[in-house]
């Protein structure tokens, strides 16, 4: 069971959170098929730390981004996302 | 009685009584079952699972092979306990396992003859034919022999619980390094979890003749631990095992109060900052010829039965230990309990055999000198070296190493949250322990900067005796409760079974509840002795929790029943309690499903509901339905963005059906979007996607699109939501005197107005329709659900107002063919799929828009909604068919185009209607197919048709 | 040698001295027809009928650890093949028919025991959406029934319908066909038939690297040596993106722990393999006597093969309420395993932009029981160049036209598959 800090509220349990996936840049939306796939059809980045998305949903609902190593689970780092806008 | 006259930590003021296989027995507190049947002379307690050999009690604690057995109390009974770890309860009933008909004369013993022909994996070369014989015979046969206890069908009454702790220090194991380490902490002021599994503090120190500071080493467990308790910042758990280490310093633990019944258990969730794992150390056998029969046993086992339970496990010992200081200690504790040592082998002695039927009765060894021995005995002490118990350390995926210096797998320095100490790295003596103990205290204290660093040594592991014993040939068991002997791993070996992994899962050594403890490192050394390889490039395989097995009900605390996990109800359940609703779970909802009237079935509810909805009026709850508040500058952009359709030119007031993607261009959910003021919105969502629907958009919001100015609000559960549907609508929202002009000019179809009813109820009044008659969603405070339903049943009373329920809904919606989640949007659909093509902006950008422009999902002959009636008009089409051009054909089969999604009698248009999706299906208008459904035994003639099969124009929602 | 009654008692008669190894330990060639790369079930089984359908046998299967000792050695052991969509339905429903005949075909007693799949709906909804799934599946073939009441209580009698739970049980999907095949015995029956055959089969042997010439695959690297082959096989299960990632292949797919565990052997008290679905959670009883069960994944990319407890504790919650007694019974261990789920959770098997390359990856948790109809199909595309239709919707490219085999409908997120 992870203990994941959120950066709003401190040291939770995962059980207070709901995954989201590698944090990946969401492609401005007026940019093509090739552009979405190759963002949303990622592959896995191979074991070692990796930036990921989680949901505070049963604490303050935000979602945090947290570096988080795949292949021992040690948590790095965590923090409110930052902009992952290609262009407005 | 083998019970000594005096000594041992045994209450001997109180006599228990308990069964064993039926024989009346008795034991006093602080007895285990094991150290009682013993004291009641009993050795013979098991069979063996493959050869049916008489097996006995081997250990005194939680790596017993052999002793595995039934316990029944008033709560029923539990299988595969291991006698040692059974606290001795008045009233038990003790019963042994896999055997026939008694433990002494088991005819199963008669597979022993199949001898060699049942070695490790014989059943992958056999049982092959004829091709079902495996299933329908010989497995059948195997499963009867395999399995241990039998479990008790009966319901369990026990209760059980999940609690937490938290401290600075947890302390694993209550032996001399233990206890020092937990003291140290104290002493700094840390706050300190004490686990022990067993009844009692002190581990190897209970049956220890040593002294510390000048006192019976038994006494100053005692002192320690009793002064451990006193201590405020000292929490001490007894008959608490600590059986896993978890991510980021999560100890789970399973108390059990009734030490040894797996009922009453409490699962503990522990985090601390630094784990000192002091578990110890366990025995290691010797692997000889018949090194199985009961009365032969771990040498510290003896010693802990005769010193701490004052038993005489046996008259006449023979003594096999490698290593001299045990060696000495085992035969001074034999003599203390009055026990012939008729010999002592030395390391490099050849054992050759054991005799026996039931019970040992004699060993034959050969000297080194070449020369012959035998002795008749009834007890033999057998060590051939420690293994440290670091199974904790391991399961997080470290890796042990076997050191040749102890021969044993040894866990590396470590600076992460858990500190094998003591024995559980191979530190044997009581000395070295203490201060292994102490040692690895200061070292976490300082890390939390709790005490300043002190420059103490860490003592050394013990080095394993030099020598040990030979073996001559023989079924020499390596893993007791598998019945895997040396043969059968070296078999594995022979036939290319090589990697450990390997060897362990064709000869299933340690794979036993014991979970190898006992036997993994001999293992390793007969593979080292076969192949000739080095024990250090051999491995091992991979430890895994539990350490012991551990309760089931404990696992699952009180979430058991109708408490497994939390149910919601809606603000209207009392009141449709009191229409006599009947609920239906759905999802995490208690939802209504109809609202029969006396003596009515459900079929006859849902037409009755159905016909007064379309013929004159119905209400039903909507409160599920997710509600988002969107607010902001950006609020139009933001939710333009998210959702396919156009609605830039809604007005306030007025509200839009709309549509939204997954960003791989597949249909998400479908809502309303209201636009309550200029940057006011609320858009619902479904009440299956209300959560994801949220977390999606909180997630453009804040992850996304943060330069948009937005606010979003899930206002789900801030509001009741009561739809009253049918051609009276609009009269009772009259009735309800709503303060906002609401005729059918100020207020039409796809509008939203806030107000009071009434002049005090407050109320959002959607007219929005999902029945496809005028309909209006009435959305008050959830606190003022109550007042809102008595009112629509009140004034409702003048056009018989119907509630109605989830059948009656989807009914209704088939009618219209609207669209439902998990029927229709299914995840596989497009807009176009759905007939909803045409609600796809062309003018702007959205989530989902490049990916729904993918070849596939833009081929024109996908499978389409369409509708479906019987072709004879009358035939009902059963539900959950598959759609085919073709008749079953002799095997009752057909190819495929399409399946249903939904099939209903129609109540108001008199016959069986569906629903259902069809390859090219809006090409197909009046073509006729078959609706296959094998399950019914039914194949019904279908016409296509729209998928609206009432009201196609939708001229129901005006008035 | 042959297995079987008569050689065991002959070889008891010599003391078990004479097995032979069930693998022939070859000196690696320089090159071979075709390098398969993993010796779990499905590389294992590729290379058995690449030789007993098509006789091509020069070819070397390399593993970096053990044979089996993936996915094959880490699952539930269950096989079925109750799927709406026809492709994932026509794959696992072929599989199941060669189950049915790999004990005799591989003279290697594979304990495939039909004992019943289960799958338990909770609601009328969900058992008309179960009956939907039924009829496809007869109607292409297969077997299947919808029990309720009386008789779904006869056919699991040890099935809990009384008292006050949470998910009611309005019926199951039955398919009889359905069961357990002993997992360890598949890698080794079809590692030991190829062995024989003259495959070449190399454990302790991984991958490194790929060579190309022209966009044409040439060379397997190993650290025992380059092996240059006309075609390679990548079926590595969880570390899929690694190695295809060598050839410069991105898969679109995440890595997952999924776990299982087991409770301590007792005396046969569940005969069928049931599954409950408010919340996952699958059971069947071993022939040792184990409850072996599973659930969902852990639903967060790892790579630790270390499971959630909670996950664990989700999942036995919920066999209680099918199976009350299980109280009473002690968990013995528990183990994960990594799988690799794509964007459709459904896997990709063929071809790969690399001509020569083929990939079967992406099985996430439901591969063991696809193991012999992928070995039979990919051993048809390596040795014909011909795509067997069974395997055609599985393809790659189906994320760049789009068309994706979603079984349940859930998208781009592998963590909720």
């Amino acid at each position: 069971m992870l203990l994941i800090p959120c950066p709003h509220c401190g040291l939770r349990d995962e059980g207070e959170f709901t995954y989201g996936g590698p944090a990946r840049t969401l492609p401005a939306l007026d940019q093509d098929t090739q552009v979405w796939r190759d963002a949303f059809f990622a592959g896995q980045k191979p074991p070692g730390p990796m930036t990921e998305l989680w949901y505070h949903t049963s604490g303050c609902e935000s979602w945090i981004e947290v570096t988080r190593d795949t292949a021992t689970h040690d948590i790095l780092n965590s923090n409110t996302p930052q902009s992952k806008v290609d262009t407005p | 009685m083998t019970r000594l006259p005096q000594g041992g930590l045994i209450d001997r003021t109180q006599t228990l009584h308990f069964t064993f296989d039926g024989e009346q027995m008795s034991g006093h507190p602080g007895d285990t079952v094991a150290s009682a049947l013993l004291a009641n002379g009993r050795h013979l307690v098991a069979r063996s699972i493959k050869y049916h050999r008489p097996r006995g009690i081997v250990s005194a604690g939680l790596e017993e092979p052999s002793a595995l057995l039934t316990v029944t109390d008033a709560t029923g009974s539990t299988p595969n306990l291991k006698a040692p770890e059974i606290t001795l309860r008045d009233g038990l009933q003790i019963t042994s396992q896999n055997n026939w008909p008694a433990l002494d004369r088991d005819a199963g013993a008669l597979l022993a003859l199949g001898g060699k022909t049942i070695s490790a994996g014989f059943y992958y070369k056999t049982f092959k034919w004829p091709r079902d014989a495996w299933h329908k015979t010989y497995s059948k046969i195997i499963r009867r022999a395999a399995g241990h206890g039998q479990v008790d069908p009966s319901t369990n009454p026990a209760l059980y619980d999940k609690r937490h702790r938290k401290c600075d220090v947890l302390v694993i194991g209550s032996g001399p390094t233990g206890l020092s380490a937990a003291i140290t902490a104290a002493q700094a002021g840390a706050t300190v979890v004490l686990v022990e599994q067993d009844s009692d503090l002190g581990g190897s120190l209970l049956q220890s003749a040593d002294t510390i500071d000048e006192m019976p080493a038994r006494e100053w467990a005692k002192d320690a631990a009793d002064a451990l308790r006193t201590l405020s910042n000292v929490i001490v758990m007894p008959r608490t095992l600590a059986f896993g280490q978890y991510d980021h310093g999560l100890v789970q633990a399973v108390e059990t109060p009734q030490s040894g019944s797996a009922s009453t258990s409490i699962l503990w969730k522990i985090r601390a900052q630094r784990v000192i794992l002091a578990a110890g150390a366990i025995e290691r056998p010797v692997v000889f010829p018949s090194n199985d029969r009961p009365g032969i046993m771990l040498a510290n086992a003896v010693r802990t039965y005769i010193r701490r339970f004052a038993v005489a496990p046996g008259r006449r010992a023979v003594v096999a230990v490698a290593d001299e200081t045990e060696r000495r200690d085992t035969m001074a504790a034999l003599q203390e309990a009055g026990i012939d040592v008729v010999a002592a082998l030395q390391p490099g002695d050849k054992i050759t055999k054991t005799t026996g039927r039931l019970h040992v009765s004699g060993i034959s060894w050969r000297g080194a000198n070449g020369k012959r021995h035998s002795a008749r005995c009834d007890l033999i002490c057998m060590s051939a070296g420690w293994m440290p118990t670091a199974h904790l350390f391991a399961q997080k995926g470290v890796r042990l190493s076997f050191a040749s210096e102890t021969q044993s797998l040894r866990p590396p320095q470590s600076d992460g949250p858990m500190r094998p100490t003591g024995g559980a790295r191979g530190v044997l003596t009581t000395a070295d322990c203490l201060a292994d103990g102490k040692t690895t205290a200061h070292q976490v204290l300082a890390e939390l900067e709790m005490h300043k660093h002190l420059n103490l040594n860490q003592p050394e592991a013990t080095p394993a005796p030099a020598q040990g014993f030979q073996t001559g040939p023989g079924k020499a068991f390596v893993d007791l409760q598998n019945d895997v002997t040396r043969s059968d791993v070296a078999l594995a070996q022979r036939e290319g079974y090589c990697d450990i992994e390997l060897t362990k899962r064709y000869t299933t050594l340690g794979m036993g509840t014991d979970q190898g403890k006992t036997s993994w490192t001999n293992g390793v050394l007969e593979i080292a002795d076969i192949t000739g390889a080095n024990p250090e490039t051999i491995g091992h395989t991979t430890y895994r929790p539990p350490y012991s097995p551990v309760s089931i009900g404990a696992l699952i605390g009180a979430e058991v029943g109708n408490e497994m996990v939390p149910t919601r109800r809606t603000p209207f359940h009392d009141g449709f309690e009191r229409l006599g609703c009947v609920f239906q779970t759905s999802g995490d909802w208690l939802y209504s499903r109809y609202f029969p009237t006396a003596g009515e079935t459900m079929m006859q509810a849902i037409k009755r509901e159905c016909l007064a909805t379309r013929n004159s009026l119905g209400c039903v709850d909507m409160s599920t339905l997710g509600k988002i508040d969107v607010q902001g500058p950006d609020a139009l952009e933001f939710l333009s963005r998210l959702y396919c359709n156009a609605f830039a030119k809604i007005q306030p007031g007025r509200l839009r059906y709309a549509l939204m993607l997954r960003e791989d261009g597949y249909v998400f959910d479908d809502g309303t979007i209201a636009r309550l003021a200029e940057n006011h919105y609320l858009v619902t969502a479904t009440t299956a996607n209300s959560g994801s629907v949220w977390r999606h958009m909180q997630k453009m919001a804040q992850v996304d699109w943060p330069e948009l100015d937005v606010t979003l609000t899930s206002v789900s559960d801030h509001w009741a939501s009561l739809a009253i549907a049918g051609p009276n609508a609009r009269k009772l929202l009259t009735a309800l005197a709503p303060d906002f002009d609401h005729s059918s000019e100020a207020f039409p179809f796809a509008s939203v107005r806030e107000g009071l009813l009434g002049g005090d109820l407050p109320v959002r009044v959607f007219s929005v329709s999902f029945s496809g008659e005028l309909s209006f969603e009435i959305n008050t405070p959830a606190g003022y659900a109550d007042a809102l339903l008595t009112r629509v049943m009140d004034l409702g009373a003048e056009w018989d107002i119907t509630p109605y329920g989830l059948e009656t809904l989807d009914v209704l919606r088939i009618e219209k063919g609207h669209l439902s989640i998990g029927t229709e949007i299914d995840g596989r659909r497009t807009p176009a799929d759905l007939n909803l093509g045409g609600m796809v902006a062309r003018k702007k950008s959205f989530v989902g828009g490049a990916l729904l422009n993918r070849p596939a999902l833009q081929q024109t002959d996908r499978e389409q909604l369409v509708g479906l009636q019987p072709e004879d008009g009358e035939t009902s089409i059963p539900y959950a068919a598959h759609l085919s051009q073709s008749e079953l054909d002799s095997k009752g089969q057909a190819p495929l185009c399409g399946h249903l999604t939904a099939a209903i009698e129609s109540p108001i248009l008199g016959h069986s209607i569906a629903l259902g999706f069809l390859e090219n299906g809006q090409e197909r208008m009046g073509e006729t197919l078959w609706a296959h459904s094998p399950i019914a035994g039914k194949s019904v003639r279908v016409r296509v048709t729209s998928a609206c099969a009432y009201d196609p124009k939708g001229e129901r929602l005006h008035d | 040698m042959a297995y079987s009654g008569l050689s065991l008692l002959s070889h008891a008669l010599t003391g078990n001295k004479r097995w032979p190894a069930i693998l022939s330990t070859p000196d690696m060639r320089s090159s071979y027809d075709i390098v398969i790369i993993g010796a779990g079930g499905h590389g294992l089984a590729t290379a058995h009928y690449l030789a007993a359908n098509h006789g091509i046998t020069n070819i070397a299967v390399i593993e970096s650890g053990w044979i089996g000792g993936g996915n094959t050695a880490r699952n539930t052991t269950i096989v079925r093949s109750d799927y709406l969509l026809n492709s994932s339905f026509g794959l696992k429903n072929f599989a199941l028919k060669l189950w049915s005949d790999l004990t005799q075909d591989l003279n290697f007693n594979l304990m495939y025991e039909p004992r019943g799949y289960v799958d338990l709906a909770h609601s009328d909804g969900e058992l008309e959406h179960f009956t939907l799934r039924a009829n496809a599946m007869r109607l292409r073939g297969g077997d299947a029934d919808i029990l309720t009441g009386q008789a779904l209580q006869e056919r699991v009698p040890e099935l809990d319908f009384s008292g006050d739970k949470r998910f009611e049980i309005s019926g199951a999907l039955v398919q009889e066909s359905g069961g357990v095949v002993r997992h360890d015995a598949v890698a080794w029956g079809f590692a030991r038939k190829a062995s024989t055959a003259g495959v070449h089969i190399f454990q302790n042997c991984p991958a490194t690297g790929f060579e190309t010439e022209g966009g044409k695959i040439t060379a397997v690297q190993t650290p025992q040596g380059r092996i240059a082959c006309k075609q390679a096989f990548i079926s590595v299960a969880g570390a899929s993106s690694a190695v295809a990632g060598m050839a410069g292949i991105n898969l679109p797919l995440n890595s997952i722990n999924v776990q299982a565990f087991v409770t301590e052997p007792v005396k046969p008290a569940l005969d069928a393999v049931v599954n409950y679905n408010a919340g996952l959670s699958y059971i069947s009883q071993t022939d040792k006597g184990e409850f072996v069960l599973g659930g969902a994944t852990d639903g967060y990319s790892s790579f630790a093969r270390r499971g959630s407890f909670e996950r664990i504790e989700d999942v036995l919650a919920r066999a209680v309420q099918m199976f009350p007694f299980l109280t009473r019974l002690r968990l013995m261990r528990h183990w994960s395993g990594t799988a690799d789920i794509p964007m459709d959770g459904n896997a990709i098997v063929g071809r790969t932009p690399i001509e020569g390359l083929m990939i079967n990856a992406g099985w996430g948790y439901a591969g063991f029981k696809a193991t012999p109809a992928v070995g039979w199909c990919m051993a048809e595309l390596l040795a014909t160049g011909k795509t067997p239709d069974l395997i055609a919707p599985f393809a790659l490219e189906r994320f760049e036209t789009g068309a994706e085999q979603d079984d349940g409908g859930i998208g781009p997120y592998p963590w909720l598959h």
